[in-house]
């Protein structure tokens, strides 16, 4: 049974490390496909930058919400899982 | 150049709309929270809503330094900033889960501030365009 308690907060840990990581992975990659399509435009056009930079602003606001929503659940999954004090209590006996 | 100027119109319309949605939201979800939820939960709202609408006004000041011509700021000044805000968040985020001050729910609910606000402006604009496109 305390083995089984255990591979439970392994797998918590796990799918936070996991989930983190993928985050990060599609938002840089998003981010960063913004950001050079942005710098391209202005590039290309310097007097649409007040234009473009408008347009990216609530891109990455979007892009970067993407990202804290996985720390918050990553957090809540090594920090505040609602059902670790259940599995603690299996864990004790 | 008709069709420019609309677009520039709309963008920009879509920001002040965001950006005044954003208090807007955060106030009135503080408020039902206080109304309705527990304490945890409304700690929760009003510290994720003033993480998310801070970061947004800081982003937005960062991105016209670096972007709008003719004074941009240097790049390293940009870089520092960026990942300055976003380990503060990190930071802060984690000190409120890892230490229990807040209901992972209503930390949920203020973090998504910004993103509501955003969805609504663009239903917003959607429902405008096409209305007058069928009143043309």
């Amino acid at each position: 049974m305390e083995a089984e308690a255990l591979k439970f907060f392994i797998a918590c840990v796990t799918a936070a490390g996991f989930g983190i990581a993928v985050a990060a992975f599609g938002c840089g990659i998003a981010q960063g496909l913004g950001l050079k399509a942005a710098v391209e435009g202005i590039a290309r056009n310097p007097e649409s930058s007040g234009k473009v930079t408008v347009t990216l602003l609530i891109g990455l606001a979007m892009i970067e919400s993407l990202c804290i929503y996985a720390l918050v659940i990553a957090l809540i999954l090594i920090y505040a899982h609602p059902q670790a004090e259940a599995i603690s209590k299996l864990f004790g006996k | 150049m008709a069709a420019d100027l609309d677009k520039t119109e709309i963008q920009q319309r879509i920001l002040t709309f965001v950006t005044w949605a954003n208090w807007l939201l955060f106030a009135g979800a503080s408020v039902a929270g206080l109304l309705i939820a527990t304490p945890e939960m409304v700690i929760g709202i009003v510290c994720g809503g003033l993480i998310v609408t801070v970061n947004f006004h800081l982003l937005s000041r960062t991105l016209k330094k670096s972007l709008a011509p003719p004074c941009i700021q240097s790049h390293n000044i940009i870089l520092a900033k960026y990942y300055l805000r976003f380990t503060v968040s990190g930071v802060i985020i984690f000190i409120l889960i890892a230490g229990h001050f807040v209901h992972p729910l209503g930390l949920f609910i203020g973090l998504s501030v910004v993103v509501a606000s955003i969805m609504m402006a663009t239903v917003r604009e959607i429902t405008k365009l096409l209305f007058f496109k069928e009143a043309m």
